[in-house]
């Protein structure tokens, strides 16, 4: 009884890796089936094999029902047929894994990046420097003029920015396809703009993808560094339209009283 | 009856009620409903004038930035008619679906995803007044497509008949490949390329049979696509089962195996003992082939954001001494300066086409690579780059180094043993690039090794599109993986495994049989 229920947790555990994961991704991000490469899921069946014998073996009792079966397969002579029926289904098995490993495969290697990584203290554009810590949108202010201020941004974004960005702001415009490692950002996510604040977007616009740290694959990303090609004045309209467009809040710095 | 199943009873007479009153309300996709222009109004001055324009004139702040350029409503001509033929306007049903599911290929998205089906319909209602045309026009009956002809060799071969009969390839091409023959331009007097009927997921208002019918029969308005729909065959004008077999015909056309699929990022590089000798060399067809988007070069200056070709697809194959590379792309005209036909279509001046290969030099082990842009500072990359050239001087080969954009310099191409060969025909250009795996040059050119993951970009010129320098299209980072000759042991090592297991068993059972005996 041990022997199955050791076999079936071990299949389930796959089941969950190969179906499972991808099944959450795809209700996560539709459209998309994203599969655990083979290399991990080499891993991750590795631990549950072993996590399995080990939990089904851990006392005498335990340990007595899983083998015993087993032994009692291979060893009672009136059950020859059972015993050649598992000797080849278990080299079958073996064989297999032998070929998954050594067949011809041509999976991409993993390459893992930060998606926000910590932003420097200071950082230099149009010639001046910018304390990011301190840093604020200085159009936030400007109540009179928000509505034409973030007009304005729209236009620098359907300008520079929808290409990859998209028409719905969610990072899929029609050239996202070419610029897609890593994807655009999509603003109405809320693990976008909606937890960052206006200095750390002002820092990932103006210096773009080559600005990043290395954590974040500078070489990658093709985020223009915009500051070559906009005016600082056009970057915090475009900031002002992100928020205002998406309905988002950006994130702000406590202040200490006192 | 007692109390508990009056209640039952009630709370079921109520839920009836309740669903049936929620099912009235909703208007089902199929059938138009009245739409509120004023919320149109709000939801179009929120979300689609940057394109359209703030009264509808196709003159918003990205409207010079995109292809094709989005639609002037003030016109009240749509692209993509479901109307019967004779019917001077689009249905509702055709404006609704196309707000809702958007144009592939276009930078129209679709809005179903951010929209609820009224604020579409508002949205359908608003565009109405935008124009005059639609006054005191009902909403049109659809095409009819009842006469449908199933699909089979037979039709096809019609088809293929009748597409030449109505000359369809002067536009299209004699494999649809697009390679037109004619400048072609919208009404608006805006440069328009024939749709390369093989790759039918770029088709605007679906690919179904049912879709091309439709688009047969009722041409494209508003571009040079004409209707072949008459009451009367006669010049130019097919027959209804003709456009049925036309339609099938065109399906039959469709080349998925080389659309870009997702996740695959590496050129699979496939060895071979003698490499082929050209880029026509039938040895290419045993090896796998990968589709990469190409998009326009929007990240420096001079950027670019109107490109012709979408796609390539590569191919690699090495031995011992050599790699080499086979581009293939579809390209609407073969463009090399001097020649009477691609000046004849060309639009701006006409530039020589090219593609281009870059490797990075080191080949990384960690995550660290060159910018995807032609490297930087530290990081070198290497190019490989093919052009046209022109009638005069034919078409040239060169390698090149860069360490940034501004950072470029020549290579030696002889040295490295960089030699081409290409061909155009009926829309695909083919390029074969060779070079030695290793070369002198270590410092500015990468070394080729099997087995492993070499950062691989490529980049395309498009001259009858006039683009040139920046001008160009491109891929960033995908991956270049020369798989070392297998061989045997893929046969031999699960074999050897297989036998260990049969025989470790057997002889396991053999000794507890005599234990328990």
């Amino acid at each position: 009884m041990k022997l199955q229920k050791m076999l079936l947790t071990i299949a389930v555990g796959y089941l969950i890796l190969k179906f499972g994961v991808p099944l959450v991704g795809s209700w996560l991000h539709p459209g998309a089936w994203p599969v655990i490469p083979t290399s991990v899921m080499k891993m991750y069946m590795t631990f549950v094999i072993v996590g399995s014998v080990l939990v089904y073996t851990f006392d005498e009792e335990g340990y007595r029902q899983i083998v015993g079966p087993i032994l009692d397969l291979y060893g009672d002579p009136g059950k020859v047929k059972y015993c050649y029926a598992a000797t080849l289904a278990v080299a079958l098995l073996g064989a297999w894994v032998a070929y998954e490993y050594v067949k011809p495969t041509f999976d991409a290697p993993v390459e893992l990046r930060s998606v926000h990584p910590a932003p420097p203290s200071s950082v230099k554009m149009w010639g001046k420097s910018y304390n990011l810590a301190t840093l604020e949108n200085p159009l936030r202010a400007d109540k009179e003029n928000f509505a034409k201020n973030s007009e304005e941004g729209g236009v620098v974004y359907y300008q520079n920015c929808f290409y990859c960005h998209g028409d719905l702001m969610d990072g899929k415009g029609h050239f996202a396809t070419g610029f897609n490692n890593p994807l655009p950002a999509n603003f109405v996510d809320v693990g976008t703009i909606a937890q960052l604040t206006e200095s750390f977007v002002f820092w990932r616009i103006g210096s773009g993808g080559p600005g990043l740290p290395g954590e974040g694959a500078p070489w990658l990303s093709p985020m223009p560094i915009w500051h070559t090609l906009l005016s600082e004045d056009e970057v915090w309209k475009v900031i002002l339209f992100l928020y205002d467009y998406t309905g988002h809040s950006p994130r702000v710095t406590e202040k200490h009283e006192g | 009856m007692t109390t508990a199943q009056a209640t039952k009873r009630t709370m079921g007479a109520a839920l009836l009620l309740a669903v049936s009153l929620a099912l009235a309300l909703v208007p089902t996709a199929a059938e138009a409903a009245p739409g509120d222009t004023a919320n149109g109004k709000v939801l179009y001055e929120k979300k689609c004038w940057w394109c359209h324009g703030k009264t509808g004139e196709a003159d918003g702040p990205a409207a010079n930035f995109v292809i094709p350029p989005p639609r002037d409503f003030s016109l009240g001509v749509y692209k993509y008619k479901g109307s019967e033929p004779k019917a001077e306007v689009v249905r509702d049903e055709d404006l609704f679906r196309m707000i809702s599911d958007g144009m592939p290929g276009t930078s129209m998205p679709a809005w179903k995803s951010v929209l609820s089906d009224k604020d579409r319909w508002d949205l359908v209602a608003y565009i109405k007044t935008l124009t005059d045309m639609f006054e005191g026009t009902p909403n049109p009956a659809p095409i009819d497509l009842s006469g449908k002809i199933a699909s089979s060799e037979e039709s096809i071969s019609l088809g293929a008949k009748a597409y030449e009969a109505a000359k369809c390839f002067e536009c299209h091409g004699v494999r649809g490949k697009g390679d037109t023959i004619k400048k072609l331009k919208e009404d608006s007097g805006k440069r328009v390329w024939p749709r390369n009927l093989t790759k039918q997921w770029t088709f605007r208002a679906g690919s179904t049979v049912e879709d091309i019918y439709t688009r047969v029969t009722n041409g494209i308005p508003n571009t040079p696509m004409p209707s072949f729909y008459s009451e009367k065959t006669g010049e130019g004008k097919l027959s209804t089962e003709d456009r049925w077999h036309v339609a099938n015909y065109i399906k039959s056309l469709e080349e998925t195996q080389k659309a870009p699929k997702d996740g695959e990022t590496v050129v699979k590089g496939m060895y071979v003992a003698e490499l082929p000798k050209s880029e026509k060399d039938e040895i290419w067809n045993e090896a796998t082939g990968v589709a990469f988007n190409l998009v326009p070069q929007i990240i420096a200056k001079e950027r670019f954001f109107i490109p012709a070709n979408d796609l390539i697809y590569v191919k690699a194959m090495f031995n011992e001494k050599e790699v080499a590379f086979l581009l293939e792309w579809d390209d609407r005209s073969k463009s090399v300066p001097g020649d009477p036909v691609a000046e004849g279509i060309a639009w701006d001046t006409l530039t020589p086409d090219g593609v281009a290969v870059q490797t990075s030099v080191v080949i990384p082990t960690a995550g660290e690579k060159p910018y995807f842009g032609h490297g930087d500072a530290s990081h070198t990359v290497s190019m490989l780059y093919w052009t046209a050239g022109s009638v005069e001087t034919g078409p040239k080969e060169m390698i090149m180094s860069a360490n940034g954009i501004a950072a470029r310099e020549p290579g030696d191409a002889k040295a490295a043993g960089f030699t081409t060969s290409a061909s155009y025909e009926m829309g695909t250009w083919k390029v074969m690039m060779k070079r030695s795996l290793a070369t002198a040059n270590k410092e500015k050119e990468t070394q080729f090794e099997a087995g492993r993951y070499i950062p691989i970009a490529f980049a395309n010129w498009d001259g009858s599109n006039g683009e040139s320098g920046s001008k160009h299209t491109m891929t960033t980072w995908v991956w270049l993986l020369l798989k070392p000759d297998t061989g045997s042991e893929v046969v031999v090592i699960p074999g050897v495994i297989l036998i260990l297991l049969v025989g470790g068993q057997l002889a396991m059972a053999a000794l507890l049989r005599k234990k328990k005996s």
